[in-house]
C-alpha cells in the first residue's frame, strides 16, 4: 500500500514543508478552477475598469484612469464609508448574538448537534425574497412585532422602524447570522470537555473559563466568521433596497446601478476593483498578524 | 458551567424564534385566501391545489435542488481540499492562492455574473445547468474553505504522523484520520454552501438558460404581478418535508441506540 | 487550458445536441420580462405550430442588454422604447419581415413610427403603459392632480415611488416645464433643487412591487407603472389612477429580433401569433396594461376597458411622451440622484 503516492511526499517531523510533485498534482485542480473562474473574470473586470463608456453605454477599449478618479468623488466616498460602517455593525451584532448559540450547539450532546445545525439552517433554504417580505409585514407599524412589544409594555407606541436604518440592520443580521454561528461552532466543537473541567477545578469561575480558556480557543472560528459576515455584507444591496425602502444606498447598490440603468460598466468595474483591492490589503494584513502569532 | 449553559440555551432558543419568525409568518399566509398575499382574508387550501399545476414553480424548485446538491458536493471537495493542502504545505504561493480563493466572496454578484458569462462565451460553452453549477461552486467553496481552515488551525501534526507511522498511505491518513476530524467543519461548510446556492439570484441570471431557471429567478420574476401564496405553499411543503426527514433520521438514530 | 476546455465543451454540446434533436426540431428562444408572456399563450403556440418555446426571463432592460452583449443568443427579446433606440443605433437588431406578420395591421397607429423606431422596421409593440399617480381616496381627501400636489409637502412620508433614477428625474422635468428627453447640465441643474425637496418626502422606493406598500397601508400615494395601478384598482376601487397634469412617461414594450437570432422563421411565426386578437386578449387578461391591438380591444370586457389605469381618457393620453436614449447623461443622472439620496 505504502508507496502508491510518490515517496518524496512523506512529511518530515514538524509537518509543513513545500509540496512535492504529488503535492502540486493535488493542487492542480484547485489552481485550474481558480484560474478559469476567478482569475479570468477578475482580469476581464480589471481590463474594463480602465475602459470608457461610449455614447450608447457600451464599453470602448480606450485606456483611461478616469473611472478611478471618479471614485474619489465625495458622493461615492461617503457611500463607501457608510457600507463599511453598516458591515462593521452587522459583524459585531452577529458575533454578540451568534457566539452563545454556536457555543451552545457545540456543547450539546454529539448526537443532537447535526439536528440543531439543520434547524438553524432550514429558514435559509427559503427564498430570500419571501423571508424579506415576511419581515416587512412583521415589522410594519401595525405588524406583529410592534403589537407584541406593545402588549408587553416594552414600547409606548407603535414601532416605526421599517424603511429606516434599524430595519436594514435587522435584515442584515438575519441574513448573515448563520455565517457567524457555523464557523465558531466548528472551532468550539473541538474543545475537550476535560479542558473546561480542569479550568473549573482550578478555581476559575464559569465566566473566567469562558473568557480565558474558551474564547482564545475559538479565535480561528471567530476570525472565519468575521470574514464570512463582514466581507459579503459590504457588498449587499438587496436587503437595503427592500427593508430600507431604497433609501439606505450602499456600495453594492451603486455598483448594481452601473450595470443597470446608468449602463456604465467601466465605472462599475472600477468600483469593483477598488472593493477587491481593499479586501486583499486587509486580508493580507490580518493574515500576516495571524502568521506572526502562530509561530 | 451549568449556569452558562442554561443562559446560552435560553439565548439560543430566542435566536431560533428570531430565525423562524418570518417562516411561521409565511406558513400562515400560505393558507390565506387573497391573491396578493398582503392582507389576511380567510382560510383556504386552494394554493396547495394550484401548486400542482404550476410548472414554472415546481420546475424551479427541481432545478434549484439539483444545482444546490451538486454545488454542495463540489464545494466540499474543492473547499476541504484547498484548506487541507494550504495547511499541509508551506510554500510562497500559499498566500496568493488563499486570497484568490476568497475573492469570489468579494466580487459583487453582478460583476461575477457578467464576467463569467463573457468567459463562458469566449470559450464557446453554451449556458445551462453546468455553467450555473460552476458559477455557484465558485462562490460557495470559499465558505467551506473558511470553516475547514478554522478547524485546522492548531491541529496537532502528530495526528497525521501517527497514522503514517502505522503504515497508512498519505491518502489513507487523510481519509481515515483527517476527514473525520474535519467532519464538523465540512458539515458546517456544506450547510452554508447549500443555503447560498439555493438562494442565489444575480450570478445565476447571467449564466442560466431557459431550461435552468432556478427557484429564486422564478420567484423574483413574480414580484411584479404580485407574489401569490402559491410560493408560500411551496415553501411550507418544502420545510415540512425537511423537518419530517430530520425527525425520521433522529428516530432511526434513537432506534439504533 | 483553453484548448482542453473547448474540447470538453464541444463534447458536451454534441451530447446535448444529440439528445435535443431527437426530441423536437423547431425551437424559439424567447427572452422576455418575467411573467409578461402568459404560459397559456406559449402552450397554445406550441400546440398549433409544433414549435417549442424556451422562455427565459429578465427583470430590467439593462439585464437583457447585458446578457445579449455578453454573448447569449435569443430569437426574440422584449425591450422598452428607449432601449430599442440603443439597439437599433448599435446594429443589434434584425429588421422584421412584415410580409410574414400579416396581423401587424391590428395595431393602433398611435403607437407606431415613434421616434425610437421611426420607420417601424425593428419592433412590434407588445403592451403599452404609463407612469402615473395612484391615490388611496379613502385616506387622501383633497384632490391630487399632478406632481405639484403630490409633493406639496402635505403627503410627506406617505409616498411610494418607483426606484428608477430616470423616472424620478423625468417627474422633476415635467414639473419645471422642461422636455423630458433634453438632458444636460443646465436642465439637470434646474431639476436638482426640486428633487432635493421631493426625495425626502418619499417613504419607499420600490420598482419591483410598489403596490404592496399601498395595499398594506404603509403609504397612501404612489407613482407607479399603470399596470400596478390597474391591479390595485381591480382589488379595490379606492385606488384611483391619475395621469399628472404636467405630463407623464408613456412606455412601449415591444418585441424585437436580435441580429443573429438563430430561428428567425419561428420568431416571425410567434410575432404573428401573438398579434391575433384571440391570443392578444389572453395577455390583457393577465396584464392589465394598455393593449395596442385594436382588434383585441374589441374583445375585452367592459370592466377591463373601464379600468382607468389601463385605458385612460383620450384627453389625458395626450400628455404622454416616450423616452429617447439619452447617452452619457444616464451616468450623470445616476450620480446626481445617488448624491441626493445619500443625504438621508
Amino acid at each position: 500500500m505504502a508507496g502508491t503516492i510518490v515517496a518524496t511526499d512523506t512529511p518530515a517531523a514538524g509537518g509543513r514543508k513545500p509540496p512535492g510533485r504529488a503535492g502540486w498534482l493535488l493542487l492542480a485542480p484547485l489552481l485550474a478552477w481558480l484560474a478559469c473562474f476567478v482569475v479570468a473574470p477578475t482580469a476581464i473586470l480589471f481590463a474594463y475598469s480602465f475602459c470608457q463608456r461610449d455614447e450608447l453605454g457600451f464599453v470602448v477599449w480606450e485606456f483611461s484612469w478616469e473611472n478611478y478618479a471618479r471614485i474619489a468623488d465625495p458622493v461615492y466616498l461617503k457611500i463607501f464609508g457608510r457600507s463599511l460602517w453598516y458591515a462593521g455593525l452587522t459583524t459585531v451584532l452577529c458575533l454578540l448574538i451568534g457566539y452563545p448559540v454556536a457555543y451552545y450547539i457545540a456543547r450539546a450532546p454529539a448526537s443532537r448537534r447535526p439536528t440543531l445545525l439543520m434547524l438553524l439552517m432550514i429558514p435559509f433554504w427559503i427564498s430570500f425574497l419571501l423571508r424579506t417580505y415576511a419581515w416587512i409585514s412583521l415589522l410594519k407599524a401595525d405588524g406583529l412585532v410592534s403589537a407584541t412589544l406593545e402588549m408587553l409594555h416594552l414600547i409606548p407606541e407603535p414601532l416605526e422602524i421599517l424603511y429606516k436604518p434599524a430595519a436594514v440592520l435587522i435584515g442584515l443580521v438575519y441574513t448573515y447570522l448563520p455565517f457567524m454561528i457555523l464557523p465558531i461552532y466548528t472551532s468550539a466543537e473541538k474543545i475537550e470537555n476535560s479542558l473546561i473541567e480542569a479550568s473549573m477545578n482550578l478555581g476559575a469561575g464559569p465566566w473566567r473559563t469562558l473568557a480565558h480558556v474558551i474564547l482564545p480557543l475559538t479565535k480561528p472560528g471567530i476570525f472565519a466568521g468575521v470574514l464570512l459576515v463582514f466581507v459579503p455584507s459590504i457588498g449587499m444591496f438587496a436587503v437595503n433596497d427592500l427593508m430600507g425602502g431604497g433609501k439606505v444606498d450602499m456600495i453594492g447598490n451603486v455598483i448594481q446601478n452601473q450595470f443597470g440603468q446608468a449602463r456604465d460598466w467601466p465605472f462599475g468595474a472600477a468600483l469593483g476593483i477598488t472593493f477587491l483591492a481593499l479586501f486583499v490589503i486587509s486580508f493580507w494584513f490580518l493574515h500576516d498578524r495571524g502568521e506572526v502569532k502562530r509561530t | 458551567m451549568a449556569l452558562v449553559n442554561a443562559l446560552f440555551g435560553t439565548w439560543s432558543a430566542l435566536v431560533m424564534v428570531f430565525f423562524y419568525a418570518p417562516i411561521v409568518f409565511l406558513v400562515v399566509f400560505s393558507f390565506n385566501d387573497s391573491k396578493l398575499n398582503v392582507v389576511w382574508e380567510k382560510f383556504t387550501l386552494r394554493w396547495y391545489a394550484e401548486l400542482w399545476n404550476s410548472t414554472p414553480l415546481v420546475n424551479g424548485l427541481k432545478a434549484s435542488l439539483i444545482v444546490a446538491s451538486i454545488t454542495t458536493v463540489l464545494a466540499i471537495i474543492l473547499g476541504t481540499g484547498a484548506a487541507w493542502l494550504l495547511h499541509r504545505y508551506r510554500f510562497r504561493a500559499a498566500r496568493p492562492i488563499s486570497t484568490m480563493a476568497y475573492l469570489p466572496m468579494v466580487v459583487p454578484e453582478v460583476i461575477m455574473g457578467i464576467s463569467l458569462l463573457v468567459f463562458f462565451k469566449s470559450i464557446d460553452v453554451s449556458l445551462g445547468f453546468p455553467t450555473v453549477v460552476i458559477a455557484h461552486t465558485t462562490f460557495c467553496f470559499p465558505f467551506v474553505m473558511a470553516a475547514v481552515q478554522a478547524r485546522l488551525a492548531g491541529l496537532d501534526p502528530a495526528l497525521e504522523e501517527a497514522a503514517l507511522d502505522l503504515g497508512a498511505t498519505p491518502f489513507e491518513a487523510f481519509w481515515h484520520v483527517i476527514v473525520p476530524y474535519l467532519m464538523p467543519a465540512i458539515v458546517s461548510g456544506a450547510l452554508m454552501a447549500f443555503a447560498l446556492s439555493l438562494d442565489e439570484l444575480i450570478v445565476t441570471f447571467f449564466v442560466k438558460s431557459a431550461g435552468s431557471q432556478t427557484l429564486p429567478v422564478v420567484i423574483f420574476g413574480m414580484a411584479k404581478k404580485g407574489i401569490n401564496p402559491m410560493v408560500n405553499a411551496l415553501s411550507t411543503l418544502f420545510i415540512l418535508f425537511t423537518v419530517l426527514l430530520l425527525l425520521l433520521s433522529e428516530w432511526v438514530k434513537k432506534a439504533r441506540a | 487550458m483553453k484548448h482542453i476546455l473547448r474540447s470538453l465543451a464541444v463534447a458536451g454540446a454534441t451530447l446535448v445536441a444529440a439528445v435535443g434533436s431527437s426530441l423536437s426540431a423547431a425551437e424559439l428562444n424567447l427572452f422576455a420580462w418575467s411573467e409578461y408572456v402568459p404560459q397559456a399563450v406559449l402552450d397554445k403556440f406550441t400546440e398549433e405550430t409544433g414549435i417549442k418555446v424556451n422562455y427565459e426571463t429578465y427583470d430590467s432592460n439593462e439585464e437583457m442588454l447585458s446578457k445579449l452583449v455578453g454573448g447569449a443568443e435569443y430569437d426574440l427579446v422584449q425591450p422598452s422604447e428607449y432601449v430599442i433606440e440603443v439597439m437599433v443605433k448599435r446594429g443589434m437588431l434584425a429588421p422584421i419581415d412584415f410580409a410574414a406578420v400579416p396581423n401587424f395591421k391590428n395595431l393602433d397607429k398611435a403607437y407606431l413610427n415613434l421616434p425610437h423606431d421611426p420607420e417601424q422596421k425593428f419592433s412590434i409593440p407588445y403592451m403599452v403603459g404609463s407612469v402615473g399617480i395612484v391615490v388611496n381616496t379613502e385616506k387622501v381627501k383633497e384632490p391630487v392632480k399632478g406632481y405639484a400636489d403630490l409633493f406639496s409637502g402635505k403627503h410627506a412620508g406617505r409616498i411610494v415611488t418607483l426606484d428608477d433614477n430616470r423616472e424620478l428625474l423625468t417627474w422633476a422635468f415635467y414639473f419645471t416645464g422642461q422636455d423630458l428627453n433634453t438632458i444636460n447640465k443646465d436642465t439637470m441643474a434646474k431639476a436638482r433643487p426640486v428633487l432635493a425637496k421631493w426625495l425626502p418626502q418619499i417613504k419607499i422606493f420600490d420598482s419591483a412591487s410598489p403596490k404592496t406598500a399601498l395595499l398594506n397601508g404603509e403609504v397612501d400615494l404612489g407613482i407607479v407603472w399603470s399596470g400596478e395601478a390597474a391591479i390595485l384598482f381591480q382589488e379595490d376601487k379606492k385606488f384611483q389612477y391619475v395621469l399628472p397634469t404636467e405630463g407623464a412617461h408613456l412606455f412601449i414594450d415591444s418585441l424585437a429580433m436580435p441580429k443573429d437570432a438563430p430561428h428567425k422563421k419561428e420568431a416571425h411565426a410567434f410575432l404573428n401569433f401573438i398579434l391575433r386578437p384571440d391570443i392578444s386578449v389572453l395577455i390583457s387578461a393577465d396584464f392589465p396594461y394598455t393593449n395596442p391591438n385594436v382588434e383585441a380591444r374589441k374583445l375585452l370586457t367592459p370592466e377591463q376597458l373601464e379600468n382607468p389605469a389601463s385605458y385612460p381618457a383620450a384627453e389625458d393620453a395626450k400628455r404622454l411622451h416616450t423616452f429617447r436614449d439619452i447617452g452619457r447623461a444616464a451616468a450623470e443622472i445616476d450620480k446626481m440622484i445617488t448624491d441626493l439620496r445619500g443625504g438621508s
